[in-house]
């Protein structure tokens, strides 16, 4: 289990990490979902002690990781799968790690193995493309038979094949009672691959929860086609409906369900020719969630006010 | 997790580098083929020589002339075993594995050295053995068979690992391979040429604590007068390593070693 108890890291002015206070268990696969920038690997640099935390710790299994004996037994994790010395071979990457934790030397051959590169293992890791070096990450990451694991971004650069590899992986290890704890900005990576999300923005904690949590906690809107649109539109307004026209006849609906519509047509004599709740998108539902925490907005260009 | 682990652990990284075997390579070649080179020269030259150099002349220091180009190659060696760490960005999979930042740089300092002395100490025999037999005959020649002989040889092989040392330390502190190196370079090029600069009493009384002319005071059988006797200069390089090294753990230890 990782405990993350107020934490906050400061670089500078800058606040990368603002009082975050929440647990991962196992057993589950949790996605750690929020914009770029939004300190999610800064968290994760700090499990691992490799940043120190300005406020607050955290910890694995209880302990903080500078305190753990062996550590690849306890936690492996892939964070830059690039941050491999260019000149020396997989294998060679490896087996340092290995010797450090006294991890036999066979191990390596497995989980060079089980990742798909047991075939380059003797060519230096420079000359890897991003998905290779992303498995060569998971095998290092595995070394030691942890019970917990972190990925930060770990489908960024895998074929389709490997991203289907991967999450079947993530689900096969949390099955096993491990906690498997997974950074991504992309929600709907999250959401064919997580059981459990946890959200944050700026450094902060937003929310978390089941993909099925969030969604509903945003709102859908509806769309209507009727054969009067501007008596309707008057009238859904009046009842605090947001309406907005799509075209000649249609118009979308939010802040009133699909029944509260129809009945409002029915009383004023409005015919309805369609009645469709639309579900938020997963882009919709993470815009929402993250709308007033995107470190790095975009802004139309040459857009002028009015 | 114990110190062997994490030395093992070290040794592997440290050879399985290109940058590690060319370090190696190059420090032969210009320990033992810069070494030759100067002795053919001083053999060749040796009847023109003025009287009172002549009566000076130290056939040991003169075989180990190579050992002041080697300096640049094995601090190097020692930069590069750590900055390629921070450029890369393999020191979070380091940590990771070692948690215990002191440990770690512990671990690489002891392969460093050991790896450096068998190097360097095979290095300097070979360049000395070689530059009395170009000697011989032409020149008067030392024997390895005197104890002041053999001290200097060995202490000139432990000087060039000391410097190795100084090498990774700096790199410790300044994590950039580029300006390690620079630093390094100065300290032993530019650092003398900005002493001949000053007042001559300056002179007399700074350029002995140079590392190279700690250097020389090492792997001269005879005390100069104006230099260091042989164990105080080793003493004054040990410091200067045991400082910047101590400087380095402390930076690493308070550093995020997160981000670059």
């Amino acid at each position: 289990m990782i405990k993350i108890d107020h934490l906050t890291k400061r670089y500078g002015k800058t606040l990368a990490v603002d009082d975050l206070d929440f647990e991962v268990q196992p057993g589950v696969v949790t996605g750690f979902l929020g914009p770029n920038g939004s300190g999610k690997s800064t968290t994760m640099r700090i499990i691992l002690g490799l940043d120190h935390a300005s406020k607050g710790r955290a910890t694995i299994n209880g302990k903080r990781y500078c305190d753990l004996k062996s550590p690849l037994h306890e936690v492996g994790a892939l964070l830059d799968a690039k941050a491999v010395h260019p000149g020396r071979t997989a294998r060679n990457h490896l087996r340092a790690l290995a010797a450090s934790n006294k991890i036999d030397k066979s191990r390596v051959d497995e989980v060079l193995e089980f990742a798909g590169i047991a075939s380059v293992a003797n060519k230096k890791v420079g000359g890897f493309s991003m998905g290779m070096s992303q498995r060569l990450g998971i095998a290092g990451a595995l070394l030691g038979d942890p019970g917990v694991l972190l990925f930060d971004e770990p489908v960024n650069g895998l074929d389709p094949e490997g991203i289907k590899w991967i999450r079947e992986f993530f689900q096969s290890l949390a099955r096993e009672g491990r906690t498997v704890f997974v950074s991504s900005h992309l929600m709907s990576e999250m959401a064919v691959s997580a059981d459990q999300i946890i959200v944050i923005g700026r450094g902060k904690f937003i929310t978390r929860g089941s993909i099925d949590e969030l969604t509903a906690t945003v709102q859908g809107t509806v769309f209507v086609r009727a054969s009067d649109t501007t008596k309707l539109t008057e009238i859904l307004t009046s009842d605090e409906g947001l309406v907005q026209r799509i075209n000649d006849n249609g118009l979308s609906v939010s802040g009133l369900t699909s029944d509260r519509i129809g009945e409002l047509a029915f009383s004023s004599g409005v015919v309805i020719h369609e009645l469709t709740p639309q579900r938020a998108s997963l882009e919709e539902v993470f815009m929402d969630l993250t709308a007033d925490a995107v470190e790095y907005g975009s802004h139309s260009m040459g857009a002028v006010d009015e | 997790m114990t110190m062997v682990s994490a030395v093992k652990s070290e040794w592997i990284k440290f050879r399985s580098v290109r940058s590690t075997i060319m370090g190696v390579i190059v420090t032969f070649v210009l320990t033992i083929g810069l070494g030759a080179l100067i002795s053919v020269a001083v053999r060749g030259h040796y009847s023109q020589m003025d009287p009172l150099r002549k009566l000076t002349f130290d056939p040991v220091s003169t075989s180990l002339g190579g050992t002041l180009f080697a300096q640049f190659a094995v601090g190097v060696i020692g930069a590069l075993f750590i900055t390629s760490e921070y450029s890369s960005g393999s020191i979070r999979s380091s940590l990771a594995a070692i948690p215990d930042r002191t440990q770690l740089a512990i671990a690489k300092l002891v392969v460093l050295f050991l790896s450096l002395l068998v190097v360097c100490e095979v290095a300097c025999f070979i360049t000395f053995q070689l530059g009395q037999t170009i000697f011989s005959g032409v020149v008067p020649t030392a024997s390895l068979s005197s104890g002041v002989v053999l001290r200097s040889v060995i202490l000139a092989g432990l000087y060039l690992t000391l410097l190795s040392l100084l090498g990774f330390s700096l790199g410790l502190i300044l994590r950039h391979s580029a300006a390690c190196i620079s630093v390094f370079t100065s300290l032993l090029l530019i650092l003398p040429i900005v002493l001949f600069l000053m007042p001559q009493s300056w002179q007399n009384r700074a350029a002995k604590y140079e590392p190279s002319q700690l250097g020389q005071s090492m792997m001269s059988p005879t005390s100069s007068v104006d230099g260091f006797g042989t164990w105080t200069a080793l003493l004054l390089l040990t410091i200067y390593v045991a400082v910047a090294f101590i400087t380095g753990v402390i930076l690493l230890n308070r550093r995020d070693a997160g981000v670059n």
